[in-house]
């Protein structure tokens, strides 16, 4: 009998089911309807005619979007397209076929991200062309603010929603470790959020770590530091939104920061379903 | 000869979360099902059918013992490249289209890229779904899902093929049409392992059959062996008449021999249904004449007769 060995072609192929599947269900709507938001949103800022400042609120907003419904869509998403495998039993159809559960992983990973990618691209552009559009009126109605032209730098918002893309891929890859271990779909998305507001504060525990006295609070804290991601890295909106560019090796560093933990939690999630009984 | 699939002493314990407590499922079952042949695994809720059939299939790690499909250990992934399987009440991707997810399954099996699609549209056409490939899973009806089951378990040509519950809310036709296929895919060489609880079609088509109770196999061997009354012959006979009872009796005691009684043959109610519906050719006695039949004469709807969900 010849051996079956790892395929990368079963991955792509699960990671586009799990794509189609999550376009065709609700969740195309549902970044549709975001969209849109934003878009009818800028009709209320068109009236407060702030200036430049204007320009600030706006990416603050857009960016906030970003990050709300991208971290709300990465638990979600992740959650239903892989728990809902195990849950509605699919997985036992694909798991009885050729295909090694770390094929099954990385396929949802591959598909969820793809999924996180078209909604962070989606959300930028859009906030990209509500930025630059409004910014053209404003620099109509107060051309003495703009004597140097646009202050926005768009190559930097799209180095925003990249950065931001790779912080919902590492949630995606927490959740699915979560997943691979958990019995309900409600648990898993509940213990993601709550490691979601862990990995944003996880700099408080990182700075306290080492003036807590009691040992094994001090343990504790370290873990929390050591082991989960600091989300506050990806938080680059303000800097922009400021005018400050981004600076070239400070941006690798946040991507390679980045794939290293998507790479960890992949295998994390690869070990736990391994062996995880259907 | 190889077997297809060889079980020594399984057992398969699942804890219940209290201490050490634990709910044994398979206990040291020890089965061996030769090639070429159809096997029906029966036994009540809760025997051990499904978390064997998972162990076969790799799902369920065994607690001891060991299983081969084929002389490969089941926990190694190649065993399942010649295996189709078919879940108790399969639930499939609700958006793709018939089409799509036989394809979907048959590219995750490797089958060649070339001769994907022409399998593809084979085996649906095998189950009678031809004209439904092109919708949306989400909209069939209970006995489409069973055959669109079949149709994914068959796509990249296994040689072996287990069917849990196959007929499982499909209706008597539907059901023939499932036997006759499972009688053709034997034809073709496949062994085919059955869990049904309609024994009627188990004893239609079951070569061996082995029944298992709380996890124990109870029961195994050749059907006609298990069912036969070896001490008894039946004889049927035209034209009978009641006065030919006394004179019978006689001559039969005078070799030794009894009659034990006298009984009107009857037709199967599934032969009866079937000769009502139209579908006579999936009630002939011989079984292999009727697989041919059924294979020629498709259902030309490729719908259920059971109502189909509104899309």
């Amino acid at each position: 009998m010849n051996k079956v060995i790892f395929s990368p072609s079963r991955i792509f192929i699960i990671a586009k089911n799990t794509f189609l599947e999550a376009v065709r269900q609700k969740f195309f709507s549902f970044l549709v309807v975001i969209a849109l938001g934003i878009i009818l949103s800028s009709q209320v800022f068109r009236d407060f005619n702030f200036g430049a400042p204007e320009l600030k609120f706006i990416a603050d907003f857009g960016f906030g979007a970003i990050v709300l419904f991208g971290s709300v869509l990465a638990i979600v998403a992740t959650a239903q397209l892989f728990f809902s495998e195990i849950e509605n039993k699919t997985a036992i159809t694909i798991l009885a076929k050729p295909i090694f559960r770390s094929e099954f992983i990385f396929g949802k990973f591959l598909g969820v991200s793809l999924l996180l990618l078209v909604f962070t691209a989606m959300m930028t552009i859009i906030l990209t062309v509500l930025l630059f559009w409004r910014e053209g009126t404003i620099m109509r109605l107060h051309p003495d603010a703009f004597v140097e032209g646009r202050i926005v730098a768009y190559a930097d918002v799209f180095l925003y929603g990249i950065v931001q893309w790779l912080k919902f891929s590492i949630l995606c890859t927490i959740t699915m470790v979560i997943a691979s271990f958990s019995n309900t779909n409600l648990y898993s998305v509940i213990l993601s959020f709550v490691i979601l507001l862990i990995c944003h504060l996880q700099y408080l525990a990182r700075d306290a770590w080492t003036e807590i006295d009691f040992v094994p609070v001090q343990i504790a804290v370290f873990m929390l530091s050591a082991i989960f991601p600091n989300f506050q890295l990806f938080n680059i909106g303000d800097q922009i939104a400021l005018g400050e560019s981004i600076p070239f090796d400070m941006g690798a560093r946040i991507v390679g920061y980045a794939l290293i933990y998507i790479l960890v939690f992949n295998l994390l999630a690869v070990f736990s379903f391994r062996n995880r009984e259907i | 000869m190889i077997s297809a699939i060889k079980i020594e002493h399984l057992t398969k314990d699942f804890p219940l979360g209290f201490g050490h407590l634990k709910l044994r499922a398979v206990d040291d079952l020890s089965l061996e099902i030769a090639d070429n042949q159809v096997f029906g695994l029966l036994g009540p809720n809760g025997s051990g059918k499904s978390t064997t059939i998972k162990i076969i299939l790799g799902l369920l790690a065994p607690t001891s013992g060991n299983c081969r499909i084929f002389s490969t250990p089941s926990g190694d992934v190649s065993s399942r490249r010649d295996v189709g399987f078919l879940p108790e009440a399969p639930y499939f991707y609700r958006y793709l289209t018939g089409f799509e997810l036989v394809h979907f399954f048959g590219r995750i099996c490797q089958v060649e890229k070339s001769k994907l699609k022409d399998r593809v549209e084979e085996v649906i056409e095998w189950v009678g779904l031809k004209e439904a490939a092109h919708r949306r899973v989400g909209t069939y009806s209970k006995g489409m899902l069973q055959r669109i089951g079949l149709a994914q378990a068959l796509v990249h040509d296994p040689k072996l093929v287990i069917l849990d519950e196959p007929t499982a809310g499909v209706d008597p036709v539907g059901s023939a049409e499932i036997s006759a296929l499972i009688l053709k895919l034997k034809d073709q060489g496949k062994t085919i392992i059955l869990c049904s609880h309609l024994l009627g079609q188990v004893e239609d088509i079951c070569d061996r059959i082995a029944i298992l109770n709380r996890g124990e196999l109870i029961l195994e061997g050749e059907l006609k062996d298990l069912v036969s009354k070896k001490d008894l012959k039946s004889i049927l006979v035209q034209n009978y008449r009641d006065d030919f009872n006394d004179e019978l009796s006689g001559w039969l005691r005078a070799r030794e021999a009894r009659m034990v009684g006298v009984e009107q043959p009857q037709y199967s109610l599934d032969r009866v249904f079937l000769e009502h519906v139209g579908r006579s050719e999936l009630a002939r006695e011989n079984l292999s004449e009727r697989a041919e039949a059924a294979m020629e004469h498709k259902p030309a709807s490729g719908k259920d007769s059971d109502k189909e969900k509104t899309p």
